[in-house]
């Protein structure tokens, strides 16, 4: 009986569901203990949801790259929920065009630094290409992180745990950098939030208002677009 | 159904995006070219149909999810990089302090600049 029961999860696995129902339950998982916990800044529900995931592919007798094989029907939706980014994107075109020449002047320097601080200080610290490689996206949303990554060679699963790092100090930074500076306006703290923390930061600024989170989505997205297009292009030289 | 045309309209330009990243040997990737397309045609049409937007609120919405079985890697490949979670560890942290206060000063400087010459004007 024990021996059926164990060799369940094998049968099971043969199909992608298993994937797809494991990663849906940790999702809402995640979130519900998130709203339990009073929502924590320094605690995100992603890092929750991943955590309680990996457990429970630890435990079973499933292994991660057959998790992943069966997950792959998920991710595959990522490519058309990037092309979905560029929908409030236009929507906050109004928002560029009060601010623009500021967002225009912060953006090439603050993105690209974003990028070079991380790299530097991780080669000077003797980090390997494929590392720099993957820490290089850090400030990126994730679904233009993944195709950053790879087409730099850089490893999908530790950009993501930066990615995810990143995105938490960025806002404890943020508010930390915030009371110190002083900056009290939104929009800059928004657009701060954005550029340096993706979607982790942009959900802290739609806590703040709705202003600063419209700003801090334009930053996420230019950030993204930006990147993925200078970043290739200067890896490749 | 309506959410659906939304949907396919995404996966279209998704395709575009990859078809350009092909033919033309652009390293950047499809969906990144296809949002670009996206913004523009919405920028020249001027308006986002309900079917687009209910679309792409509800893949944005669940964008965590679909990033999760890659986020999960990071515990099964930590073997990989033993011996570089220091520098891992010190290029996040003082790398996004020194980015985000590079920001905030910049924004602040530019955004007083220009609040100081229009009460010039």
């Amino acid at each position: 009986m024990t021996e059926r029961l164990w060799s369940l999860v094998e049968a099971l696995s043969a199909s992608p569901t298993l994937a797809i129902g494991l990663t849906l339950g940790a999702f809402f998982a995640g979130n519900w203990v998130f709203a339990r916990m009073g929502r924590p800044l320094w605690l995100p529900p992603v890092v929750l949801a991943a955590v309680m995931l990996s457990a429970t592919i630890a435990i079973l007798p499933l292994d991660y790259a057959r998790y992943q094989d069966g997950a792959r029907w998920l991710t595959v939706l990522l490519g058309p929920a990037t092309v979905a980014l560029g929908i409030p994107l236009y929507q906050q075109m109004h928002h560029i065009r009060a601010l623009w020449r500021p967002i225009l002047c912060t953006l090439p320097v603050a993105a690209t630094l974003a990028a070079v601080y991380a790299v530097v200080i991780a080669w000077a610290l003797g980090a390997t290409p494929e590392v720099l490689a993957s820490l290089a996206p850090k400030s990126v949303t994730a679904p233009i992180a993944i195709g950053i990554t790879e087409q730099l060679g850089g490893s999908v699963p530790l950009m993501m745990g930066g990615l995810l790092i990143t995105g938490v100090v960025a806002t404890l930074f943020v508010d930390l950098l915030a009371g110190l500076l002083p900056v009290h306006d939104e929009r800059i703290l928004g657009f701060a939030l954005g550029l340096n923390g993706h979607a982790v930061g942009t959900a802290r600024a739609f806590e703040i208002s709705h202003t600063a989170g419209a700003f801090a989505s334009l930053g996420m997205g230019l950030t993204g677009v930006f990147t993925a297009l200078i970043l290739p292009l200067v890896f490749h030289l | 159904m309506p959410m659906l045309r939304g949907f396919l309209i995404l996966v279209l330009f998704f395709l575009f995006g990859e078809a350009l990243r092909l033919v033309f040997l652009i390293p950047v990737s499809g969906g990144v070219l296809g949002m670009i397309g996206m913004t523009l045609t919405l920028m020249v049409k001027g308006s986002v149909s309900d079917s687009l937007a209910a679309a792409s609120q509800g893949l944005i919405s669940v964008l965590v999810l679909l990033i999760m079985p890659g986020v999960v890697g990071v515990f099964f490949t930590a073997d990989q990089f033993s011996g570089q979670w220091l520098a891992v560890a010190v290029a996040l942290l003082a790398g996004t302090f020194l980015s985000v206060l590079t920001t905030l000063l910049l924004m602040k400087w530019l955004v007083q600049g220009r609040n100081r010459s229009q009460a010039n004007d």
